[in-house]
C-alpha cells in the first residue's frame, strides 16, 4: 500500500505530503516538546541496546580469533618442543660428552656427560654461556692438570687459538691421571660442535705396559705383603718357600731368617711342631696331603690355636703357578668377642620372655581399665548431664529471685560453677569418644578459608577483651579432613594461644608445603620448656596452675592431640621459654577444581543466629533428635530446656517458674497432648508467645491446623536457618 | 554423629525443587493458604503471585503477606496466567524461590507518578549492594520489574532504573486487567498499589539467562505519525488522516472493524537500524483516534509487521534457550497480544503445549520491560538453570 492514497487529488495528496514532510522534519530536529520524553528515552535505550549488542558481537569475534590462535601457537609450542626433547634424548644416548654452540659461539645444548669429569664447574655449564667463557672455566677448573711448563694462562690461549681451526683433535690430561680427547669441528650454520671422549683406559693401559718394562711389580708386592696385617708365606710350584712379610714373623714368635727359604713345606710344619693345635676342620695330616698334591688343589680354609690363648685363622690357595700361598689372620679378639655374644644373648632372650609375659598381663589390665574408664566417662557425662542443665535452670531462677546483692552474686557464680563443669564433662564426652574410637570421621574435601573465617569471627572478640591482636591469615587452601574436627583443633589451638598468652598477639597462618598445607599458631606467650612439652598433651595437666573450668583443666590439647591422631594430622609444637608457641597441624591438600569443592555442610555455623543466650523450650519425644538440636542451639550460644511430653513440659514450667524466650514443639508426642494442643495451652498461659511446630508430617491437615493456630511449621529433618531465624525472632 | 541425621544439610537439595511453582484457581475459599500448603516444608525466600484480576486483590495480599511473613511476596493482577498447563485464566499462579539456592529482595515503588530518579536509584543500588555483599555464594542474578499496566510509566521507570542495576540483567511484565483495561494493581508484602511497581533483585546460584522474544517481521510498508498526544500515547493522524482511518487503509482492513484482533494481526514496529520494537496499539478511541501500548511521539515512522507462525516460533526461541543445559524453569512475561494472537490463528492449544513443555510458569501482560525499554508483542523472562556443580 502506497503512504499516500493514490485515490485522493493531487492537491490533497500534496497537502497531506507536505504534513508529512513537516512531522518527520520536527522528529529529525528533535523539537521534542516534554511531552514526547517518554518515547525520548525509549528511543535512546533501544539505540543504546543495539550498539552494545554490536559490540558484544564484535568482542565475542575478536575472543574467538584469539582463542584460534592460542589454539595453534599452543600446537606449535607443543611440537618445538617434542623436537626439541627428541634432539635431547638422541644427544644423551651418545657415549661420549656433546655440546653445541651456535654461530656466535653461545652454547645451544650439551648432555649430561659433557665436562662430567670437572665436577667443579659442571654447573656452569648451561645453554646461553659463551664459548670464551666455555674455555676459560675448563682452564680454571682443578681437574685440569698440566704439564709443569705450562701455566693456565698460556693453555686457555692456546686452546682459544685452535678454535679457530675448522677442525681440531687433541687430547686434555686431568688430575687423577684420567684423560679426554677432544675434538672439535664445525657446523655448516659456523656453529661449533665439540665431542669429548674418554680416553683414560687407552692411556693407562699403555702406561702399564711401561712399568712391567720398569720390573717394579716385585717391590710392589714386597711392599703391599709387609703392609698388610695377616701373615703370609708363599710356596712355589715344587712345594718350597719362596717369600713371606714380617707379619709372619710377628704371629709365629719366630724370625724366619735366609736358612729357611728353599724349605720344604712339610719340613717347615715340623719346624712348628706343637704351636699349632689343629682343633678345627683340617688336621695336620690333612694339610700336608693338601700341599703334597701337586696341582688342582681347592682354597682351604681353616683354624687353629696357637699356644694357650691365640686363635689363627688359616687360609691356603693355590696359584696358577701351582705354587700355593697361606695367609694367617690373628682372629683372637673375634672369636673372643663372638662368645661373649652368645652367651649374653642368650641371657637376653630369656629375660625378654619373663617382661613379654609381664607385659601381656599388664596390657590385658590396661585394656579393661581404659574399656570400663571410657564406659564410664560416656555414661557419667550422659547422665549428669542432664541433672546440670536442671540443676543451672535452678540456680539461674535463684539468681533472679534473690533479694540481696550478696545472694545475688553467689547464686552468679554458682551459675558460671555449673557452666564450667559442663564444660569439662562435654569436654571429657569428646575424649572418651575420640579414644574409644567412636568418634566418626567424615573425610572429605575441606576449604580453609571457611574454617579460619568463622573462627575469626567467633574469636575476635575475646582476643578483643584480654587485650590481645589475633590476626588470622586467609587461605584459599582446599584440605582433606574432617570438618567439624578440623575446626575443633584450631579452636583449641587458638583458645588456648589466647589463654596463655598475656600481651601481644596470636597469628593464624597456613604454609604450603610438597603436597600438603601447615596450619601454624604462633602466639606471643611465656612458651613452653622442651622438658614440658610433651606434658602440655596430657589430660588434666597445664602448665600454668592458676585457671578454672573446663580448658583451664588441659583438655584442651588433650583434645586437639586425640583427634589429629585420629584424623591422621601431624601435630607439632616449637617454642623456647620467654619466645612464645607455634602449635602447627599438617594437613593433605587436595588440588580440586573449586566448583568439586564441599564447603561444610550441613553448616550450622553460616546459620548461626544474631541473638545468643536465649531460653528455647524443647518438647520431643525422640531423645536422639532432642539432643541433635540440643547441641546445635547450645552451639549457637542459646539455651535448651528440654521436656518429652506436653505434660512434663507443663510440669516443668510449673517448677522453674520462668517464662522460656521460645517454643519448639513437636507435633507427634507419643500417647499425651499433641504439639497443636501444647501450644493452645501455651498461649493461655503465656498469651502469644514465639513457637515453631517441627514435624516430619506434611499433611494437609498438620498445615491447615499450623494455619490456624497462626504459627508455622518447620519440617524434618530441621534446616539450621529456620531454626536460626526463629532464635533471632524469639530475642526480640 | 547424630546431628547429621536429624538437620537437614545441603545435600537435601533436589532439581525438582529448585522453583516451586503451583496454581490455585481464584474460586477457591482460602486460595493462599492452599499456596501455603503446597510450598510447606520448604524455607522460601521469594512468593511470586500473578493473580487473575478480582475484587479481593487487597485482602488475598494481606493473607499472603500473613502467611508468608519471613520471606519477600511482590503479586500483580494478570491478563492471564501461564502455568503447567500453559495458558489459563482465573487462578493464582505462585512461584516460590528457595533459600537454597535464592537470596532476594523486593522493593516496592509506591506512587510512579511522584517518581524521584535520584532518590529511587540510591534505594536501588544500596539493596543490590546489600544483598549481593550478603551472599557471595550466589554469584549470579536478575531483577524482575512487576509494574502498574495502566500507568503509562514503564518507559520512564525503566530508563531511571536500569543505570542503576549494574551488572544485573532487568526484565519485567505490566500488571494486567483480563481483557478489561481498568484497572491493573501490583502488591508487595501485603500492601496494594494502584499506579505502582515492585522490583525484586534475586541472587542465586543457579545459571540464569535473561532473553526476549518476538515472533514479527518488518515489511517495507510504512507510515509516519504526524499528530500525537504522547503524554497519552495517543496518535491522532497518520500520513495526515485520522489515525485509525489511515491505519487501515494501510493493512487493508474495513475502519469500522478494527479492534485487539486486527492489532494482533497486524502490528507496528519502529526501526532503529536492524532491530524492531514493537509499538501495540491498544484500541482505538471514540474520535478515531489510536491509543497504544507504549511510548510514541510525531514523526516517528511506524512499520507494519508479519507474524512468523508463533506456536513454532517460540518452541524453536525454547528450544535455543535448553540447548546445552534444560533450564529447571522459565519465568515468563507474555504479552496479551500474543495470546490473542494465538486465539485469532488457533493456537491456543499448540502455544500452551510449548510453554507447558518448556517448564514455562508466568503471565499475561499488558508490556514487557527488557533492560532499559518498554516494549509490546513480545515474551521477556529468565531461564533457570541447575546450579553447575551442586554441593553433594
Amino acid at each position: 500500500m502506497q503512504l499516500i492514497d493514490p485515490s485522493d487529488t493531487i492537491e490533497r495528496q500534496n497537502a497531506k505530503l507536505i504534513k508529512i514532510t513537516e512531522a518527520l522534519m520536527r522528529r529529525v530536529e528533535q523539537k521534542t516538546e516534554q511531552s514526547g520524553l517518554a518515547y525520548a528515552q525509549f528511543e535512546r535505550a533501544a539505540l543504546l541496546e543495539a550498539q552494545v549488542r554490536q559490540r558484544t558481537q564484535d568482542l565475542e569475534r575478536t575472543l574467538d580469533l584469539l582463542h584460534d590462535s592460542n589454539a595453534q601457537l599452543a600446537v606449535a609450542n607443543r611440537e618445538t618442543e617434542a623436537a626439541r626433547s627428541n634432539l635431547a634424548e638422541a644427544i644423551e644416548t651418545v657415549d661420549e660428552g656433546f655440546a653445541l654452540f651456535d654461530a656466535q659461539d653461545l652454547l645451544v645444548m650439551s648432555n649430561s656427560r659433557f665436562c662430567k669429569d670437572l665436577s667443579d664447574i659442571k654447573a656452569s655449564i648451561q645453554p646461553g654461556l659463551a664459548f670464551k667463557s666455555y674455555v676459560d672455566l675448563i682452564g680454571s677448573s682443578r681437574f685440569l692438570s698440566l704439564p709443569a711448563v705450562e701455566n693456565r694462562a698460556t693453555w686457555t690461549q692456546k686452546r682459544m687459538q685452535r678454535h679457530t681451526d675448522n677442525h681440531v683433535v687433541f687430547n686434555v690430561s686431568l688430575v687423577w691421571d684420567r684423560w679426554l680427547q677432544v675434538s672439535e669441528h664445525r657446523t655448516a650454520s659456523g656453529g661449533t660442535v665439540i665431542l669429548q671422549t674418554d680416553v683414560t683406559g687407552i692411556m693407562r693401559l699403555e702406561r702399564r705396559e711401561r712399568a712391567k718394562l720398569m720390573d717394579r711389580q716385585a717391590k710392589m708386592v714386597r711392599a703391599t705383603l709387609d703392609h698388610i696385617n695377616q701373615g703370609v708365606c708363599i710356596f712355589g710350584h715344587d712345594g718350597r718357600l719362596v717369600g713371606w712379610n714380617m707379619q709372619m714373623e710377628t704371629l709365629l714368635n719366630l724370625p724366619i731368617d735366609e736358612n729357611v727359604v728353599g724349605l720344604e713345606f712339610a719340613a717347615l710344619v715340623d719346624r712348628l711342631g706343637d704351636q699349632f693345635d689343629y682343633s678345627g676342620t683340617v688336621s695336620r695330616a690333612g694339610l700336608l696331603a693338601w700341599a703334597e698334591k701337586r696341582t688342582g688343589r681347592r682354597p682351604l680354609t681353616f683354624e687353629v690355636d696357637h699356644g694357650k690363648d691365640r686363635v689363627l685363622s688359616v687360609f691356603a690357595q693355590e696359584m696358577p703357578d701351582r705354587g700355593f700361598v697361606i695367609s694367617f689372620t690373628d682372629v683372637t679378639a673375634e672369636r673372643e668377642a663372638a662368645r661373649a655374644l652368645r652367651e649374653m644373648n642368650e641371657t637376653l632372650e630369656r629375660r625378654v620372655e619373663e617382661r613379654t609375659l609381664e607385659l601381656g598381663d599388664a596390657l590385658a589390665e590396661a585394656r579393661r581399665a581404659n574399656a570400663s574408664k571410657t564406659r564410664f566417662v560416656a555414661a557419667a557425662s550422659h547422665d549428669l548431664l542432664q541433672p546440670l542443665s536442671a540443676a543451672k535452670l535452678f540456680v539461674s531462677s535463684l539468681e533472679d529471685r534473690a533479694t540481696d546483692d550478696l545472694s545475688r552474686e553467689v547464686a552468679g557464680k554458682a551459675v558460671s560453677a555449673l557452666a564450667s563443669v559442663e564444660g569439662i564433662i562435654e569436654a571429657l564426652l569428646d575424649i572418651s569418644k575420640l579414644d574409644s574410637g567412636q568418634a566418626s570421621m567424615n573425610i572429605q574435601p575441606v576449604r580453609l578459608g571457611s574454617i579460619l573465617t568463622s573462627l575469626r569471627d567467633e574469636l575476635t572478640p575475646s582476643a578483643g577483651f584480654r587485650g590481645l591482636d589475633l590476626h588470622i591469615v586467609d587461605s584459599s587452601v582446599v584440605v582433606r579432613s574432617d570438618a567439624v574436627f578440623l575446626r575443633r583443633i584450631l579452636q583449641n589451638l587458638v583458645s588456648n594461644a589466647l589463654r596463655y598468652t598475656a600481651h601481644g598477639k596470636v597469628l593464624v597462618g597456613v604454609r604450603r608445603t610438597d603436597n600438603g598445607a601447615r596450619i601454624e599458631v604462633h602466639d606471643t606467650g611465656p612458651g613452653i620448656a622442651l622438658a614440658d612439652q610433651r606434658t602440655v598433651f596430657q589430660e588434666f595437666k597445664q602448665l600454668s596452675p592458676n585457671r578454672s573450668g573446663a580448658n583451664g583443666l588441659g583438655l584442651g590439647l588433650a583434645i586437639v592431640e586425640r583427634a589429629c591422631q585420629s584424623l591422621g594430622h601431624p601435630l607439632a609444637l616449637r617454642s623456647e621459654p620467654g619466645q612464645g608457641c607455634c602449635f602447627s597441624v599438617t594437613v593433605d591438600c587436595v588440588q580440586a577444581d573449586v566448583h568439586d569443592v564441599i564447603d561444610t555442610s550441613p553448616d550450622t555455623r553460616l546459620a548461626r543466629p544474631k541473638a545468643e543466650g536465649v531460653m528455647v523450650l524443647l518438647v520431643e519425644n525422640d531423645a536422639e533428635v532432642a539432643r541433635a538440636i540440643t547441641l546445635m542451639i547450645e552451639d549457637w550460644g542459646s539455651h535448651v530446656v528440654h521436656a518429652s511430653s506436653g505434660e512434663e513440659a507443663l510440669d516443668l514450667l510449673d517448677e522453674i517458674e520462668i517464662v522460656p524466650d521460645g517454643f519448639l514443639l513437636d507435633y507427634q508426642l507419643g500417647d499425651g497432648m499433641q504439639g497443636t494442643d501444647l501450644l493452645a495451652r501455651l498461649r493461655t498461659r503465656y498469651g502469644k508467645v514465639p513457637a515453631r511446630i517441627i514435624s516430619a508430617d506434611r499433611t494437609p491437615d498438620l498445615l491447615k491446623a499450623c494455619i490456624d493456630l497462626k504459627v508455622k511449621l518447620i519440617p524434618k529433618p530441621l534446616n539450621p536457618a529456620r531454626i536460626s531465624r526463629f532464635l533471632d525472632a524469639a530475642a526480640t | 554423629m547424630t546431628r547429621l541425621d536429624h538437620i537437614q544439610s545441603n545435600a537435601h537439595r533436589k532439581a525438582d525443587d529448585l522453583v516451586l511453582s503451583c496454581v490455585v484457581p481464584l474460586s477457591n475459599a482460602a486460595p493462599l493458604d492452599a499456596v501455603y500448603i503446597a510450598f510447606a516444608g520448604h524455607d522460601l525466600a521469594q512468593v511470586f503471585l500473578f493473580m487473575s484480576p478480582g475484587p479481593d486483590f487487597d485482602a488475598l495480599n494481606a493473607r499472603a503477606a500473613e502467611l508468608f511473613d519471613d520471606c519477600c511476596v511482590a503479586s500483580c493482577t494478570t491478563a492471564g496466567e501461564i502455568g503447567p498447563k500453559g495458558y489459563t485464566e482465573g487462578h493464582i499462579m505462585a512461584v516460590g524461590l528457595p533459600r537454597d539456592s535464592f537470596a532476594t529482595k523486593s522493593v516496592p515503588i509506591p506512587d510512579l507518578n511522584e517518581l524521584s530518579a535520584q532518590d529511587l536509584c540510591d534505594e536501588m543500588v544500596q539493596t543490590r549492594l546489600s544483598l549481593a555483599q550478603a551472599n557471595p555464594d550466589k554469584p549470579n542474578g536478575f531483577a524482575f520489574l512487576l509494574v502498574d499496566g495502566l500507568s503509562m510509566k514503564e518507559d520512564e521507570l525503566a530508563s531511571i532504573i536500569t543505570p542503576a542495576l549494574g551488572p544485573l540483567p532487568l526484565f519485567g511484565g505490566s500488571a494486567g486487567d483480563g481483557d478489561r483495561f481498568e484497572r491493573t494493581q501490583v502488591a508487595c508484602a501485603g500492601e496494594t498499589f494502584e499506579t505502582g511497581a515492585v522490583v525484586t533483585f534475586v541472587y542465586t546460584d543457579c545459571e540464569t539467562r535473561v532473553f526476549s522474544l518476538n515472533h514479527l517481521v518488518p515489511t517495507d510498508q510504512r507510515m509516519v505519525v504526524t499528530e500525537a498526544d504522547p503524554e497519552n500515547r495517543v496518535v491522532k493522524s497518520i500520513n495526515a488522516e485520522p489515525a485509525a482511518r489511515e491505519y487501515a487503509r494501510i493493512v487493508g482492513k474495513d475502519p469500522n472493524q478494527l479492534d485487539e484482533f486486527t492489532f494482533a494481526a497486524h502490528p507496528v514496529v519502529v526501526r532503529f537500524g536492524d532491530t524492531h520494537h514493537v509499538r501495540a496499539i491498544q484500541r482505538v478511541n471514540e474520535r478515531g483516534e489510536l491509543v497504544f501500548f507504549s511510548a510514541i511521539d510525531e514523526g516517528m515512522v511506524l512499520t507494519v509487521a508479519d507474524a512468523q507462525g508463533i506456536a513454532s516460533h517460540l518452541d524453536a526461541e525454547l528450544e535455543a534457550l535448553s540447548r546445552d543445559t534444560a533450564p529447571a524453569t522459565i519465568l515468563g512475561c507474555d504479552c496479551i497480544l500474543r495470546r490473542i494472537e494465538a486465539e485469532q490463528t488457533q493456537a491456543t492449544r499448540a502455544v500452551s503445549d510449548v510453554l507447558a513443555r518448556h517448564h514455562v510458569v508466568g503471565f499475561s501482560t499488558y508490556g514487557e520491560q527488557i533492560g532499559p525499554m518498554h516494549v509490546n508483542h513480545t515474551m521477556t523472562g529468565v531461564a533457570l538453570y541447575p546450579p553447575k556443580a551442586r554441593p553433594v
